[in-house]
């Protein structure tokens, strides 16, 4: 499938890591993206707290850009922007004054028809016909991960058709179990890290991230596993942070899931830049390395 | 006693309180039957204490405008959609804790936390310069606002560990490689610039 991609700013800063796997993985299995030209800033969680009107208006022109394209479906793999995007279609769909309004000024109209997935959609459907299995080459095993979705993957601010359960989801779960590895019922899956609070309100946030890591831990987990590039930041920069208020010694690697599908479809540590974490999933890997070797043998 | 005083009080100021909340907000928040499953899931519900969801929507419908529009759920509130996926009736707090802090900007109320206002200010109007959103200029221009605000309440502690805490953190970005030496930029700035204009209330 050809899809319009958009990467979205945090992408192309400190979240680079995910733009590149995204790209590679989804390459390996047969998709093509195309970036979409000239893209703007969605406004993220900003915009909706100034101002109602441009919360949509921002990614309008995002989507104008792709359908005008010609494409069908857009392919974002941030949540925030993902979220964002459904919202300003959604809202413009049920409103089209509203519509009209953003179309008056925008070079690139909006239908507001594309489809807009997060890429977990694409990687879902290919666990979910087998051919993400077949293509893996490189077991995940040993891999026990707690999937954090966070918020903006399916919780949003009004009615969207969502595939996956909004208070249980399980497409994470379903694409690293077609890749080897296992994963965890736990609590804490879809709770809030606090976001931008990390900022701004960092008290607050801490004790949000505290409470997910503990409950990953409790289970069981070796890794916390996520698609957000907000949650991965906040899970692993103030990992030392929180854990250190709890009196915790055990770190945790906060992986995109795309590094392990990517792992897991032969793709080389440096190649998924693995070695740009705050806490280091060396361990990890070199475990699963042992699995894999006990395995063989056996 | 109790029952009458919320009779009294659902009087001109209750009624056009709630119909301007939930017309901007687009929320339904007359059918709030006080259930507290917004409640139950809040991640700021430590934080604030007695203010849930439930009683934000309550003080709205009560027509207490002042509380209404400068709180601390107002200001906390992550937007993390907990409260409107779990509410029966379709309430999404959350829209109307966007309402109220846009409402208590335009009656230019000082926010009850300046740093979280600072920081989507920053952000939007940063984001609409350049087209994008850049790091380093967004925390550039938050900190501008958040120094210059301690600075004028003479708060040079805070100065400083606002200095430090995000110098360490920057470093550490820097150290991983995650830090972007260039600067990302959209020439759908314009754009952006007209369709802001006429929406009009962000720049304040
Ligand atoms: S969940 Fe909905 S109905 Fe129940 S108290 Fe909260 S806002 Fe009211
Ligand atoms: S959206 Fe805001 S009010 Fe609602 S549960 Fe989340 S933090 Fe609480």
């Amino acid at each position: 499938m050809e899809y319009a991609y958009y990467p979205g700013c945090t992408l192309k800063q400190s979240a680079f890591p995910l733009d590149r796997q995204s790209r590679k993985v989804l390459r390996a299995l047969g998709h093509g993206l195309t970036e979409i030209r000239d893209w703007n800033c969605c406004g993220a969680t900003s915009a909706s707290k100034l101002d109602d009107f441009l919360e949509v208006a921002m990614p309008a022109r995002n989507i104008g850009i792709a359908e005008s394209a010609g494409f069908e479906e857009m392919l974002i793999p941030c949540s925030a922007c993902y979220s964002k995007t459904v919202v300003a279609k959604t809202r413009m769909n049920r409103d089209p004054r509203l519509k009209q309004e953003i179309n008056s000024e925008l070079a690139h109209q909006v239908r507001g028809e594309i489809r807009v997935s997060s890429i977990l959609e694409p990687l879902f459907d290919a666990a979910r016909s087998r051919e993400l299995g077949q293509r893996v080459s490189r077991q995940l095993s040993g891999v026990v991960a707690a999937c954090y979705y966070g918020c903006m993957l399916t919780r949003f601010p009004l009615d969207v058709d969502l595939r996956d359960d909004a208070e249980n989801p399980g497409f994470m779960e379903a694409v690293l179990e077609a890749a080897g590895g296992t994963s965890l019922d736990w609590q804490e899956k879809t709770f809030c890290c606090g976001a931008s609070a990390t900022v701004y309100d960092r008290e607050t946030a801490l004790d949000l991230m505290g409470r997910i890591f503990s409950d990953a831990l409790a289970r069981g987990a070796n890794c916390l596993v996520t698609l957000c590039p907000v949650c991965q930041m906040n899970m692993d920069a103030y990992q030392e942070a929180y854990c250190s208020r709890l009196g915790r010694s055990r770190r945790l690697p906060v992986l995109f899931i795309t590094e392990l599908v990517g792992l897991a479809l032969g793709l080389g540590y440096k190649e998924l830049y693995l070695d740009r974490h705050f806490v280091d999933p060396a361990p990890l890997l070199r475990e699963m390395e042992r699995q894999q070797e006990t395995e063989a043998a056996s | 006693m109790q029952e009458q005083t919320a009779f009294q009080v659902s009087g001109d100021a209750a009624r056009e309180l709630s119909a301007e909340i939930a017309g901007r907000s687009e929320q339904p928040i007359a059918s709030c039957y006080q259930c507290r499953r917004c409640a139950a899931g809040c991640p700021v519900g430590e934080a604030t204490g007695y203010l849930t969801p439930d009683r934000l929507i309550r003080m709205v419908l009560l027509g207490d405008r002042k509380m209404a529009l400068n709180n601390d759920l107002v200001w906390r509130c992550l937007s993390c959609y907990t409260c409107g996926t779990r509410c029966p009736n379709g309430i999404h707090t959350s829209r109307v804790t966007e309402t109220l802090k846009q409402m208590a900007r335009e009656e230019r109320l000082e926010p009850l936390h300046p740093k979280t206002d600072s920081f989507h200010r920053s952000f939007v109007k940063t984001s609409l310069f350049w087209g994008r959103m850049n790091e380093v200029g967004l925390m550039a221009a938050y900190q501008a606002r958040v120094l210059w605000s301690c600075l004028k309440r003479r708060d040079f502690r805070e100065m400083r560990s606002e200095i430090s805490s995000q110098t360490r953190f920057g470093l550490s970005l820097f150290r991983l490689g995650r830090l972007h030496p260039g600067w990302t930029v959209s020439r759908g700035r314009r754009e952006l610039g007209r369709l802001a204009a006429k929406s009009g209330r962000h720049s304040r």
